[in-house]
């Protein structure tokens, strides 16, 4: 707090901004370091073509004129949109649902969430053959039991109308990525809150819309954002999969996947550039959006105010 | 507290007797625990079969439709080759014989293997295999001899726990200045960040690994572990958005007591936000202790590799080794599952406001 | 304390930075000797006990050789595009890559180098290969490489199915005549059975419950399922300029109308969801027992003859209808990088892997045949020991009805045209188009709008 003689003192904004800048200087340093040359590069791929192995040829936007003719881009992003519509707010809701239950003081409680936390342990190749042997039509875990409710069930991974049903309940079942993040917001509400309601004899129900929703919804904002995000560029799974093909019959050829194939397959490095500038702006579109409507409807105790 | 002053103040549900409250509670609780118990079901169903598939034999694989219990026929040796045992009938007398020929009609050749020189045809439908469960363990040892387990564990745990303490130090600062300061552009930085995990990554590999091996950092572990001291935009995101939760009253008060920036962050914020730093030090764990892609792309030697990319290596061509895939990821998802185990103590001790806003 | 914990987080991040920068900046040890780095994961060879015998072989090499040190470098098969294109693109190109199917030679067919003159400065008699062998790796503009090996196909089949079904087992004369397409499909509609024991040709079969199949071919891609078909450009599904797509010829619409029949009408080919069912498992399509004649390469050997609980044997691939016998081929070699540094050195390594005295050794550890005559009575000999009890004559004589232009051979835009075709495929194997004609034609287009694409801005 020694203001150095003879220099005029810092007014009050300017030390808090500079504060925010020391504070977020990490992150400013990495980006210059490792992120922002990439990026600017892979935006200047999309501006030629590029097999990866030769130097780029500048060629203007022809691949951005190519992409609006390209059958295969509309329908790996019809796909995408789709699967990001069902996905994305059937996820939300049910892992909150899991994460409420998950908060509830019963017995054994840290026993039921790691079991829910199993799901999102498991990655990579032995996944896919766990959902593969859980859809599988003949032999499978699922069938067997629709059956039993009087269902034929469908051949899942193995059927295109199909397979991306099978996607949305392999996404609803590892979700327990969102359930922690939902749990840790949910401790994170003030018990007192909860004490003071209850004194007033609010229902439990009433306890939940007016405390636990409102208070949650910074992280509820935080799974819609990076889920939005996340859902775009759906790929692991369905690499895995579908051996990186988008099988059967294309019914998986999810954006990203797509993207993949031109990249690393086809050696189309430009258009797949142009590819991830082309969702990088409709992604950046819908998150704008959901940042704009942030202010009515996502509470935050601790907010600054006027900017 | 603006939402807790809307819930309304019903002056009978004061007087509700303490015993109905309770009976209601228990009530709750076991709706709870019984659709807590169907969840679990269904998730751990699959990892039945996980488990299952660890400890069959390749033989056992191919078994169709797949047992869930690893099964194997009894063989016996008839002139020099194994042949399937058979409880079986014939002329009314109940006896042990193996096949040795199909034939037409659903029938078989069987023997007695004590004299296997007179065959029986028989219908095979009427008789029974006889089959043992065997349990292989021996695919836990190989698989992990196979994938040189305790040689990648190093490795791993040097880029799970070094990039995590990384991580939780980087992006606490980052997600403190995204949150409790004002300042010029603050807000387009934030978007800024968040947007660099908005451009597909596949495209910014080929110049990232370029410049990687221009600083000579190819076939080492510091692409994979420095880049964590410089903050992300998931975690940064996350505790921003905790951060934001916790009342300004208390920087206040801080601030009063002549606390820096510093200072309150490190006695007020990271406190308060322990479930927050706590989910994303498990986040972490699991992305770096799973992530094959980056570590395969960047480590050329095996004796470098983490384990994700050692159990990917089973996913080879032409091979069956599905057993020892499933084996190798029992053992995989033991160390986070443990640690969050662990972790739940944390969790579960929350986090209670006091005397803040009365 | 809790400064204090803090401090030492900060401290210990510091550290761990250090000590990684020290552990990393370890730069490779003066090494008189030039190192040759071999890029494993385009094809087989990923298998840890591949990788075993791989280390073993350059430990072989190494002892016994003053000026050049060799190195496998293992790539996950799942991801070696990705490396192979970072390596190039990072400048830190590998010296060799192999082994590799036509496929991925076909793949980054503009990444190797040529090895003609190569081969010319040595003066390298390759009488010694098999004509064929030599030819696959032989293209208008270059070479890729010595030939290691070849994997011809033939139909493997389960002798318990036939005697359970009393159908002959499949002729191994392959001047028999009267083994066709059609007999085939006539022997595995016999061979295919529903739950209730009934075979295909049984009026009251129950498709709906087939525990057994006939026949299957469902690994491999429309290029190869067709090529045995006899089509003027047998595998290749372009022109011989490459111009114009001919995935619509009346042959592959013959073949790939065969096997919808098989799978949709006539029932002794497991559809998509019996494939999705065997990979869920994680197992092959004839290990189980429960497929009566599986169409595939020397390769599925190690894989598929070991450990049977039933007895198998292998056959000849049958007659097409235009009277021909056509058997595809899939072949493996070692390819030098354009941007390798050390290609001379590479080459060296080359002959030595694909030598005489050698050959027979790395074939074994990738299952091919070695691609030298002069090796063939050792490479029986190991065959007797390894694979007891089938007919080792349909494996060599199948090499003479190999495919020609080849199923994998290049062409423009390889992946793209073999993504379209292959989805066709998928298609028919899902059941969502049953009409081969169809499926033919919409895939032609796509082929053809790639061509034009190409052909817009090469050359």
């Amino acid at each position: 707090m020694n203001f150095s003689p003879g220099k005029r003192p810092l007014s009050l904004s300017r030390r808090e901004a500079l504060w925010a800048y020391a504070f977020i200087a990490p992150w400013t340093i990495g980006f210059i370091i490792f992120t922002i040359g990439p990026m600017l590069a892979s935006l200047f791929f999309s501006f030629t073509d590029y097999n990866i192995v030769d130097s780029p040829r500048w060629i203007g936007a022809t691949n951005y004129v190519n992409l609006f003719h390209d059958d295969l881009f509309w329908h790996a992003l019809g796909i995408t949109f789709k699967f990001a519509a069902i996905a994305l707010p059937l996820g939300l809701v049910f892992s909150y649902m899991i994460a409420v239950l998950l908060n509830s003081k019963i017995s054994g409680i840290n026993i039921w969430r790691t079991v829910y936390f199993l799901p999102s342990v498991i990655a990579g190749v032995a996944v896919a053959l766990l959902w593969a042997r859980i859809f599988d039509s003949k032999f499978g875990i699922l069938n067997p039991f629709l059956e039993k409710l009087g269902i034929q069930g469908p051949g899942w991974f193995s059927d295109p109308h199909w397979a991306m049903s099978a996607l949305v309940i392999m996404s609803l079942w590892g979700v327990g990525g969102n359930v922690i993040i939902y749990l840790a917001g949910l401790q994170g509400v003030p018990t007192d809150l909860y004490e003071a309601a209850k004194v007033d004899g609010a229902t439990a129900w009433q306890r939940f819309w007016y405390i636990t929703l409102p208070m949650t919804t910074p992280v509820i904002f935080y799974n819609l954002v990076l889920g939005l995000i996340g859902t775009f560029q759906y790929f692991t799974e369905v690499y895995v999969i579908s051996n990186g093909t988008g099988g059967p019959a294309r019914a998986t050829l999810f954006y990203n996947l797509y993207l993949y194939q031109n990249a690393f397959r086809y050696f189309h490095m430009g258009y797949a550039s142009t590819m991830a500038w082309v969702l990088f702006i409709i992604v950046l579109g819908l998150t704008l959006l959901i940042f704009r409507s942030s202010d009515l409807w996502v509470y935050y105790e601790g907010q600054i105010k006027g900017k | 507290m603006t939402q807790s002053s809307k819930s309304p103040s019903d002056p009978k549900a004061r007087q509700r007797s303490f015993t109905g409250i309770q009976t209601q509670t228990l009530i709750v609780k076991s709706i709870t625990t019984f659709v807590l118990a169907a969840g679990a079901a269904i998730i751990m169903i699959p990892f039945l079969y996980l488990l299952s598939t660890s400890v069959k034999s390749r033989d056992q694989l191919r078994q169709s439709p797949p047992p869930l219990i690893p099964m194997a026929a009894d063989m016996v040796n008839i002139n020099g080759t194994d042949e399937p045992l058979y409880h079986v009938t014939v002329n009314g007398q109940a006896s042990d014989m193996a096949l040795i020929k199909f034939r037409p009609g659903g029938k078989a050749l069987f023997v007695d293997p004590a004299a296997p020189e007179t065959t029986y045809e028989l219908v095979i439908a009427n008789q029974t295999a006889i089959r043992h469960v065997e349990i292989h363990f021996e695919n836990y040892p190989e698989a992990l001899k196979q994938m040189k387990f305790s040689k990648l564990l190093l490795n791993t745990l040097l880029v799970t726990f070094l990039g995590m303490a990384g991580m939780l130090f980087s992006c606490s600062l980052v997600a403190y200045g995204f949150s409790r300061f004002r300042a010029p552009w603050l807000n387009v930085l934030f978007i800024l960040l968040l947007s660099t995990i908005m451009l597909p990554s596949q495209v910014r590999l080929i110049p990232t690994y370029v410049f990687f091996n221009k600083l000579g950092w190819v076939d080492t572990l510091l692409p994979l572990i420095v880049p964590q001291f410089f903050a992300n935009a998931y975690d940064v995101f996350l505790l921003r958005q905790f951060f934001m939760t916790i009342p300004l009253e208390l920087d206040d008060a801080a601030k009063i007591d002549g606390a820096s920036p510093m200072q309150t962050l490190m006695y007020i914020i990271i406190p308060q936000a322990r479930p927050a730093l706590v989910s994303v030090a498990i986040f972490h764990f699991l992305y770096a202790w799973n992530d094959f892609y980056e570590p395969l792309i960047y480590l050329h030697s095996p004796e470098k590799w983490t384990l994700a990319v050692g159990l990917q290596t089973f996913n080879a061509l032409y091979a069956v080794n599905t057993n020892y895939i499933m084996a190798a990821s029992v053992v995989m998802i033991l160390p986070p599952i443990i640690l969050y185990f662990l972790a739940q103590k944390i969790f579960t001790q929350g986090v209670v406001f006091t005397g803040i806003k009365g | 304390m809790k400064n204090k914990l803090f401090k030492l987080l900060a401290l210990f991040a510091m550290a761990s930075m250090i000590l990684t920068a020290c552990g990393g900046g370890k730069a490779a040890a003066p090494a008189e000797k030039v190192k040759v780095v071999i890029f494993v994961g385009m094809g087989t060879g990923t298998d840890p006990d591949q990788v075993d015998a791989q280390n073993k072989l350059a430990e072989k090499y190494n002892t016994t050789h003053d000026n050049i040190q060799i190195e496998f470098l293992i790539v996950p098969h799942t991801e070696y595009a990705t490396r192979y294109l970072a390596m190039l693109s990072g400048g830190n190109a590998p010296q060799l890559v192999g082994p590799n199917g036509i496929s991925s030679v076909a793949e980054f067919f503009d990444t190797w180098e040529d090895v003609t003159p190569y081969i010319k400065a040595d003066n390298l008699d390759l009488s010694d290969f098999y004509g064929p062998a030599v030819e696959l790796n032989t293209y208008p503009d270059k070479n890729t490489g010595l030939p290691l090996g070849l994997y011809p196909s033939f139909l493997f089949y389960n002798k318990d199915l036939f005697d359970a079904a009393g159908v002959d087992y499949p002729t191994h004369d392959f001047n028999d005549k009267s083994w066709t397409m059609d007999k085939l499909r006539e022997d595995a509609m016999k061979l295919t059975l529903d739950k209730n024991g009934k075979n295909a040709t049984d009026p009251a079969f129950d498709p709906a419950n087939i525990v057994q199949y006939g026949y299957d071919d469902s690994w491999d891609g429309m290029r190869g399922t067709l090529a045995d078909w006899g089509a003027e450009n047998v595998g290749r599904p372009t022109s011989a300029d490459y111009k114009t797509a001919t995935a619509d010829n009346p042959q592959w619409q013959q073949g790939l109308q065969w096997i919808s029949d098989g799978v949709w009408k006539d029932h002794f080919i497991g559809g998509a969801d019996i494939q999705a069912g065997r990979d869920s498992a994680g197992t092959d399509p004839f290990g189980p027992g429960t497929t009566g004649m599986f169409y595939s390469h020397t390769w599925y050997m190690a894989e598929g003859l070991h450990g049977l609980t039933f007895s198998a044997d292998i056959a000849p691939v049958p007659y097409n209808p235009q009277g021909k016998r056509i058997a595809r081929i899939d072949a493996d070699n070692f390819t030098i990088p354009k941007d390798a540094k050390h290609k001379q050195e590479a080459w060296e390594v080359m002959k030595w892997l694909t030598s005489p005295e050698i050959i027979v050794d790395v074939c074994r550890i990738y299952g091919c045949i070695p691609a030298r005559k002069s090796v063939a009575g050792k490479y029986l000999e190991q065959l007797k020991t390894d694979y007891p009890g089938i007919d080792y004559d349909v494996i060599f004589k199948s090499i003479d009805y190999l495919d020609k232009p080849n199923n994998e051979e290049w062409i423009p835009e390889w992946s793209k045209i073999e993504d379209a075709l292959n989805n066709g495929l998928s298609l028919v194997y899902s059941g969502q188009e049953k009409d081969a004609k169809k499926v033919l034609t919409d895939a032609n287009a796509e082929v053809q709008k790639i061509l034009d694409e190409y052909w817009a801005t090469h050359k």
